[in-house]
């Protein structure tokens, strides 16, 4: 009986640290993904910054555009914790 | 992501300032308010954009169309030298073989100008030194007394195995016309070695050698008709481009127009110049087929930049173009110096 009731705790135990995991990965993730693209917006937008200062407000909006793909993870994330 | 595979960031930062600075170039309508000006208001318009700083470095040495002229030319090479320090990698290298061909246009002229005794400043205004060869070294090539000693000075750089075996024919016969092709064989015989690399970038920038052989080489042609050569086209004939020497030395043979027009567009194997030509219908002067040509390769090399506009065709665009403004720009302020009436200057230009 003993035995049953260490492994109900254990359950609840390893379901808390599956949320966390699984947390950690929808923000890791994302986070990846955003950087790979705004790797390319952000070379392309310092490029024509570079040229023309006038750029730089639209650069700069356009490079924080995949900054959204983290929100949703951090939104998930959230979900997953509370 | 399949067609981003292998683009690194300072390619993209690289091709989108490219872009940028194509399209801050005179666009064709200031070209066509330029042509109805006169020379000052010309000179002015160009002391208002880009080339502000070279006019302002060189008016107190130069004045007048020289200085305009003299202005041009530096701005061009120094734009030149800040690409080549922009750009990273396999682009730079594939940069800088393709400024190479200033090299042969800039020895080409110290020799010219020494062989008819031009003083050494007259040779310098023409000088471009956006190649290999700097502005050191072309200054250190005009101090030389005459044209011998400059080909001597010249030895081990890339041009004196070529100036050394031709220049010496060249000089008895009075013509360089020899001499250069020789020169220019070896310019695309060495950048097709190294576009041949084997990577993706390499591919790419072969596809436009190729393009610019099979211009020059359909040029030439026209250009050997319009002469009335007979001599051994082999000679002019560029290898790399799709056309076989075979086919370019038969084509030189045929006599009549069209008959040769229709062979040309059998032979030509890019469809953009089919198209071109299948335009021309009766005969026309070289310098019109000339800048159709010219506006055929450069709507081709756009198109490519478009499909592919993160690699060495934006850049490419770009040089070339500017290279093309340059040149329109000389050409309106040397036709409206010596009169000449709007619409002929207009036919010269690239736009």
């Amino acid at each position: 009986m003993a035995d049953a009731v260490m492994t109900m705790e254990m359950i609840q135990a390893s379901q808390v640290g599956m949320k966390a995991i699984g947390a950690g990965l929808a923000v890791g993730l994302t986070g990846v993904g955003t950087g790979v693209a705004e790797m390319g917006i952000g070379a392309a937008a310092v490029g024509a910054i570079a040229e023309n200062k006038d750029f730089f407000g639209l650069g700069l909006l356009f490079t924080v555009i995949p900054e959204t793909i983290v929100i949703f993870g951090l939104v998930i994330a959230l979900l997953l914790l509370f | 992501m399949a067609g981003m595979k292998g683009i690194s960031a300072p390619t993209i930062y690289v091709c989108t300032r490219m872009r940028v600075r194509k399209a801050k170039l005179l666009p064709r309508e200031e070209y066509q308010r330029m042509l109805n000006m006169s020379l000052p208001e010309i000179t002015r318009i160009i002391e208002e954009t880009s080339y502000k700083q070279e006019i302002d470095e060189l008016g107190t040495t130069f004045k007048g169309i020289d200085l305009l002229e003299v202005a041009l030319s530096w701005n061009l090479a120094k734009e030149y030298q800040r690409i080549l320090d922009i750009t990273p990698g396999t682009l730079k290298q594939f940069t800088l073989a393709y400024l190479r061909y200033w090299d042969i246009q800039n020895v080409l002229t110290i020799l010219r100008g020494k062989l008819h005794g031009e003083k050494t400043g007259k040779i310098k205004e023409v000088l471009v030194p956006a190649g290999s060869l700097d502005k050191v070294v072309l200054d250190r090539l005009l101090a030389e007394d005459g044209p011998d000693r400059v080909v001597d000075a010249l030895k081990g750089k890339r041009l004196y195995p070529v100036l050394a075996r031709e220049y010496p024919a060249a000089k008895e016969s009075g013509s360089f016309a020899k001499m250069e092709n020789e020169l220019y064989k070896q310019f695309y015989a060495e950048i097709i070695g190294e576009a041949s690399g084997g990577d993706s970038g390499g591919r790419m920038f072969l596809a436009f050698i190729r393009l610019d052989i099979d211009v020059k080489n359909i040029l030439t042609l026209f250009r050997l008709r319009a002469d009335n050569i007979e001599e051994d086209a082999k000679e002019m004939y560029i290898l790399g481009g799709t056309m076989s020497a075979a086919d370019f030395a038969l084509l030189n043979t045929v006599k009549d127009y069209r008959e040769f027009l229709d062979m040309l567009r059998s032979k030509v194997r890019t469809e953009p110049v089919v198209e071109l030509l299948k335009g021309i219908e009766t005969e026309r002067p070289v310098h019109e087929i000339a800048s159709l040509l010219v506006k055929v390769q450069m709507e081709q090399l756009e198109k490519l930049s478009r499909r592919n506009p993160f690699s060495i065709y934006p850049i490419l665009v770009y040089l070339e173009k500017k290279k093309y403004e340059v040149a329109n720009l000389r050409a309106l302020a040397r036709g409206k110096e010596s009169r000449l009436p709007s619409e002929t200057i207009g036919k010269y230009l690239v736009m």
